[in-house]
């Protein structure tokens, strides 16, 4: 038998303390809600693919607290830093915290629980992607006293067959998004038969989906869809089943956020130079930072949008860019028209209505009071508001782009078409007891989208009268 | 045993093992609730988990990738069978909508037997080769649920917890209940695990950790000791994996991925892979560092990285990188080594288990 | 002990698990010849209709064009396989060191190699190849090999020496470090962008090859004309493997570290300095982790989270190949690359949703078996 000796008494002795510290620690009652204070959390990415931005949604969610809730920024070149004084309905607005994900559900699921319940948030900002959206969806579904507003997701599944009543998306889902790019691929580039190469999840499905539709609807023809897994290694056995381009008219790319770049290199080294008559992409061609990495090898090309309509000359639009100017400058790289920063702007300004009719009540008379239109900055029509529609999701507009090099030599999008008044349902192909967005889903048919024949051209970043033919 | 022969070390064991009892059981009348629905919760259902590592890395002498797997395996299994498709309902997998007691059943047999196939497989090879091809069955895993979309794809099932046993009832809403059926489920595994090891198959498998060769030539059959092992920590992990299902809601190919094993492996060495206490310890210590660290705004080691959450990533590797410097055997040594005598010195430890052996 | 010693199989039993173990690998031989044949004769163009011999291409008889090209591309992309893994064999061969790291310093060397080849263009923009010179991309690979050789040397002279023997707790230490620096790439890299959208954050930046690489190089064989860039990438797979080869086999520093991979302690034990063996192994091999990043960002791009990719490929190259030998890397990047590319494009479409897009798990299965029949690997030798 050992006797204890000095030097162990002494661990021990640290070991006591450690665990008296967390035991003060866990009684300590952090979750319980103080009266007159609303909690709100911001949920972005912070690592992997979407983790640059981290900053980008957190200024844009700050900005619309600090115009329309009194915040005062810490550090306005750092959102992160924080941001005080945020009133709304007759109380404090308090942001316990930011959640940082990593594009994957079993973290969006760990952060959603540490921020609603370690930090005790009663609403959610957030999410960033489309999977993460999936599974707070459903948390939100088990939570209905929480108010969830999305971030800046892209899948489907959120506001359609899983639609919680507690959450709400004021922008569109990735195929909204793409509304109208087939149209220009028709109409502007005589495409009739196209391929198709999306990522294998929601999101690539869905923002594929979007792309499908709208080029079948107008009468086109998807003749191959090839899906890379995510996280290839190799994307040039992927390329290769590709249509060589003397056998399609062109290629739609779903491909994204890092594998783009890699992508489109594999099949310069199949099929020979990018020629960007031939490739239409989704944002992920420009946003991101693709502009930086992507753009500079498609530049002509055609691209979905983002919901946003950069350059565009409306006083709305301009209002809004000035807003966000005054609170963080250089947020996002003075590019205010992405998604990342406008979403999540637009997202903590309906919370902050929401608050103000509610009188700063949470729970269900925050989500009867959540705003059912939002003079968002980017809208044009149904009198410059985004409407929700039964299901809490965003009915906008939409701008599809075109790469343009700048005078600078830097490339970026411009606004080449204005696509009124999206829907989530894609004129009834998509509704919630619709098959998702899946590797067959949905199937190429011509039919007719509410938007179709009424997508006019933008030029200058003026929306003309004319109608795109 | 008899009482008197206790060591200092066994009597203060008890005593803790028994206080630590105690405050578990009544953790929920005083703990605020995050603390017990997630924190102590999840410590329970990873401790779980990772007890399967550590029973097969301490009786069988193989370290092993694929328990995060095998739960993963399990939570899809019962989320495939227990969840019902259509409007209100779950979107992906096959949404069986079978009765959730079969599904339980069902996913731990399915979990086992699965185990039992990667055992067969992989209980040829030991140490560092069996590392490695466990790791290849948990790239399957993880691969396999993400491409074949009917049963998982990338997003995984959801809303699992909607669908528990009636004779188990709502465990959104009560979440006190998962508590304690963690709690329960945890003990049970320990002491089944305990008891498995004085079993004569039990004192037969820590025979084939030490001396392989030996135990075959006096007749054992060593593969299929280690492949029962196997099948014995799949079963494990696949109670690991429905109180995961249950706890989460939502089990996706990310839960398997080679990030989700390694956080695994590193709650069970910092608990120490020779104690199968270790497990829960460590979950314990991993848990709470992956929630408080980010809290701690430690001077000088933010290294320019609080752009990006605080890089509490950094942080949590350089505690890891301490615990296994200074102890090999996680907390569980150190706590050992508190009741050696003489100097600390490295030469003395034992080096973490034999797995690291290129035996075989 | 006395209940299951009287489960020794008798010699009838023993005989009979014997022929029971051959019906297995005779199923695998059969499964094996079957591919071939499949890709090579029986694989029919697809027409749209759902078959079990509908393929993209058919088989080599159909279109000789695709199956050059895919043969092409599995080679080169084994190529950049071996480059990185070759690294980790090195490493494992002589030490036993699994380094879980090997991804890390693949992911860190990218991106320092970007900031170099970006500071030298000048641009912080894409490059197109004809704005890239030999020289713009052999300084940026000059620069971080050499870097993270001295990473490598720096982990493993402080961390990893006193602790020799120990495999498991080596492979531990090298998952904390592989943790710390990936998390400091996310806070670090990439520092070159102009704007501050896309700084820091780990996002996806890709090097260039060097003008002159970008064009197709006619083959003068079923009408193929195939990337320079890749042939040049297979060039330096070979450099590098023939290069290794001499440096182990027709050096006294690469017969030192060959004797200690077959017995350390008696290498030892003959008054070599072992350590200084151990310290340049490492150090080379760290440095080839770097290379490998190289080439790939240049062929492909790099971006956080890759580097559990990298570690995953360098291991499934290494475990298969047979640990510890520059021919197992060889040989099992080559298995590797052969089955993945192969398998992408030659599984049927059987139907909406089948099989293609199962092409990595097929992959993986195959390495299971391959692992089933031979624990030790290819070109291992048994434990």
């Amino acid at each position: 038998m050992r006797r204890l000796n000095l030097r162990s008494w002494k661990t021990a002795a640290v070991l006591i303390v450690a665990v008296a510290g967390l035991t003060v620690a866990a009684t300590t009652s952090l979750a319980a809600s103080k009266a007159g204070v609303v909690k709100v959390a911001i949920m972005t990415d912070c690592k992997l693919a979407f983790g640059f931005a981290y900053e980008p949604d957190i200024g844009g969610a700050q900005a619309a607290f600090a115009q329309y809730a009194h915040g005062k920024a810490v550090n306005k070149k750092k959102p992160s830093a924080g941001m005080t004084g945020i009133t709304a309905g007759g109380k404090d607005i308090k942001i316990v915290g930011y959640g940082c994900g990593n594009d994957t559900v079993p973290l969006a699921v760990t952060e959603t629980k540490r921020l609603m319940e370690q930090l005790g948030a009663d609403v959610m900002v957030g999410p960033l992607s489309g999977d993460e959206a999936v599974s707070v969806a459903n948390y939100a579904k088990a939570h209905p006293t929480k108010t969830f507003i999305i971030g800046t997701a892209g899948s489907q599944d959120p506001t359609m067959q899983i639609a919680p009543k507690n959450m709400f998306r004021y922008h569109g889902d990735g195929a909204q998004w793409n509304a109208g790019i087939g149209e220009i691929a028709y109409k502007k580039l005589k495409w009739r038969k196209a391929a198709i190469i999306e990522d294998d999840y929601s999101f690539g499905w869905t923002s594929a989906a979007g792309m499908i539709a709208d080029f079948c609807a107008v009468g086109g023809n998807i003749t191959k869809r090839v899906f890379p897994p995510l996280n290839t290694t190799d994307y040039a056995p992927f390329v290769r089943q590709l249509p060589p381009p003397n056998q399609v008219d062109g290629y739609f790319s779903a491909v994204g956020g890092t594998g783009t770049s890699a992508m489109l290199k594999a099949y310069e080294q199949s099929y020979g130079k990018l020629d960007p008559k031939k490739w239409i992409g989704n944002l992920f061609f420009s946003f991101l930072g693709a502009d930086k990495t992507v753009a500079p090898k498609v530049v002509g090309s055609y691209i979905g949008g983002f919901g946003t309509g950069p350059g565009l000359k409306t006083a709305q639009a301009k209002a809004y860019e000035r807003k966000v100017a005054a609170i963080y400058p250089g947020l996002n790289g003075g590019n205010f028209a992405d998604g990342f920063v406008y979403n999540y702007y637009n997202a903590a300004w309906a919370l902050v209505q929401g608050l103000q009719k509610s009188g700063g009540a949470l729970g269900a008379k925050l989500q009867a009071a959540m705003p059912r239109t939002l003079r968002a900055g980017y809208q044009v029509s149904n009198g410059g508001l985004v409407k929700l529609d039964s299901r809490r999701q965003a009915i906008q507009d939409q701008y599809e782009l075109q790469l343009v090099k700048n005078a600078d030599g830097s490339v970026g999008p411009t606004v080449v078409a204005y696509v009124p008044g999206v829907d989530q349902s894609f004129g009834g192909l998509f509704s919630p007891s619709s098959p998702p967005p899946g590797r067959t889903q949905p199937a190429c048919k011509k039919q007719k989208t509410p938007w179709q024949g009424k997508i006019k051209v933008v030029k200058n970043g003026v929306i003309t009268k004319q109608i795109l033919k | 045993m008899n009482p008197r022969a206790w060591t200092t070390k066994q009597q203060l064991e008890r005593g803790m093992a028994a206080v630590t009892i105690v405050i578990a059981a009544l953790a929920p009348t005083f703990l605020n609730a995050n603390w017990t629905n997630n924190i102590l919760t999840e410590t329970f259902l990873f401790g779980l988990a990772a007890s399967s590592l550590i029973f097969l890395s301490a009786y069988g002498g193989m370290v092993s990738l694929a328990q995060t797997a095998l739960a993963g395996i399990s939570g899809i299994i019962l989320g495939n069978i227990v969840t019902q498709g259509g409007e209100g309902g779950v979107s992906k997998g096959l949404h069986l909508g079978w009765d959730p007691t079969l599904g339980l059943v069902l996913a731990i047999l399915g979990t086992t037997a699965i185990g039992l196939i990667f055992g067969m497989v992989a209980a040829r090879s030991a140490g560092i080769y069996f590392l490695m091809i466990t790791l290849t069955f948990s790239v399957i895993t993880t691969y396999f649920l993400g491409q074949v979309t009917n049963i998982s794809g990338f997003s995984g099932i959801s809303s699992i917890y909607r669908f528990t046993p009636s004779w188990i009832g709502d465990l959104v809403g009560h979440p006190n209940r998962l508590y304690y059926i963690a709690f329960g489920v945890a003990i049970f595994a320990y002491l089944l695990i305990r008891y498995i090891v004085r079993t004569p198959f039990g004192i037969t498998l820590q025979g084939v950790r030490d001396e392989p060769v030996r135990m075959a030539s006096l007749g054992y059959n060593v593969p299929l000791h280690r492949t029962l092992a196997f099948g014995f920590a799949a079963f494990l992990a696949s109670l690991a994996g429905i109180l995961y299902a249950w706890w989460s809601g939502t089990v996706a190919p990310g839960n398997v991925d080679l990030p989700e094993t390694i956080n695994l492996l590193v709650m069970a060495v910092i608990g120490g892979l020779v104690r199968i206490e270790g497990a829960w310890v460590g979950a314990f210590a991993f848990i709470v560092m992956r929630d408080y660290v980010r809290d701690f705004n430690v001077p000088g080691l933010s290294f320019g990285g609080t752009l990006f959450g605080g890089s509490f990533n950094t942080i949590i590797g350089i505690i890891f990188l301490a615990i296994v410097l200074v102890s090999p055997d996680g907390l569980m040594g150190l706590w050992g080594r508190l009741f050696q005598s003489g100097p600390l010195s490295r030469s003395k430890q034992r080096s973490a288990p034999q797995a690291a052996d290129p035996v075989g | 002990m006395s209940a299951l010693a009287a489960r020794i199989p008798t010699r009838e039993q023993l005989g009979s698990y014997l022929t029971l173990r051959k019906a297995p690998l005779l199923v695998v031989l059969a499964l094996v010849v079957f591919a071939f044949s499949y890709v090579l004769f029986i694989a029919v163009p697809g027409t749209g209709a759902y078959s079990w011999r509908a393929t993209t291409f058919g088989s080599a008889v159909h279109d000789p064009g695709s199956f050059i090209r895919i043969t092409l591309d599995s080679v080169t992309f084994a190529a950049a396989l071996f480059i990185v893994s070759s690294g980790f064999a090195l490493i494992f061969g002589l030490m036993r060191v699994v380094n879980m790291a090997h991804g890390s310093f693949y992911l860190l060397g990218g991106y320092i190699a970007y900031e170099i080849q970006q500071t030298l263009t000048g641009q912080g923009f894409s490059l197109q190849g004809t704005e890239v010179n030999t020289w713009e991309w052999l300084i940026p690979l000059v620069v971080a090999a050499p870097c993270i050789a001295v990473v490598g040397l720096v982990t493993q002279q402080s961390f990893l020496r006193w602790n020799q023997g120990q495999e498991l707790r080596q492979a531990l230490i090298t998952i904390a470090i592989s943790v710390i620096i990936a998390d400091q790439i996310i806070a670090h890299f990439p520092r070159a962008a102009s704007s501050g959208a896309q700084r820091f954050g780990g996002s996806a930046v890709d090097l260039t090859w060097p003008g002159w690489t970008d064009r197709f190089v006619n083959l003068h064989v079923a009408g193929v004309s195939y990337s320079l860039a890749k042939l040049v990438m297979l060039g330096i797979g070979l450099a590098v493997g023939i290069g290794l080869w001499l440096w182990l086999y027709r050096t006294k520093t690469g017969m030192i570290i060959r004797a200690g991979v077959d017995d350390q302690k008696m290498t030892a034990a003959l008054g070599v300095n072992i350590q200084r063996a151990f310290a340049i192994a490492f150090a080379v091999g760290s440095a080839l982790a770097a290379l490998g990043a190289v080439v790939w960002a240049s062929q492909s791009n790099i971006s956080s989270g890759q580097d559990g990719q990298w570690l995953l490929n360098s291991l499934v190259v290494v475990i298969v190949g047979g640990m510890g030998s520059i021919f197992g890397a060889a040989a099992g990047a080559i298995l590797y690359a052969f089955v993945a590319d192969f398998s992408a494009a030659y599984l049927p479409s059987a139907g909406p949703n089948c099989c293609g897009s199962y092409s990595i798990i097929f992959t993986f299965v195959l390495i299971a078996l391959v692992l089933a029949f031979r624990p030790q690997g290819l070109f291992g030798r048994p434990g």
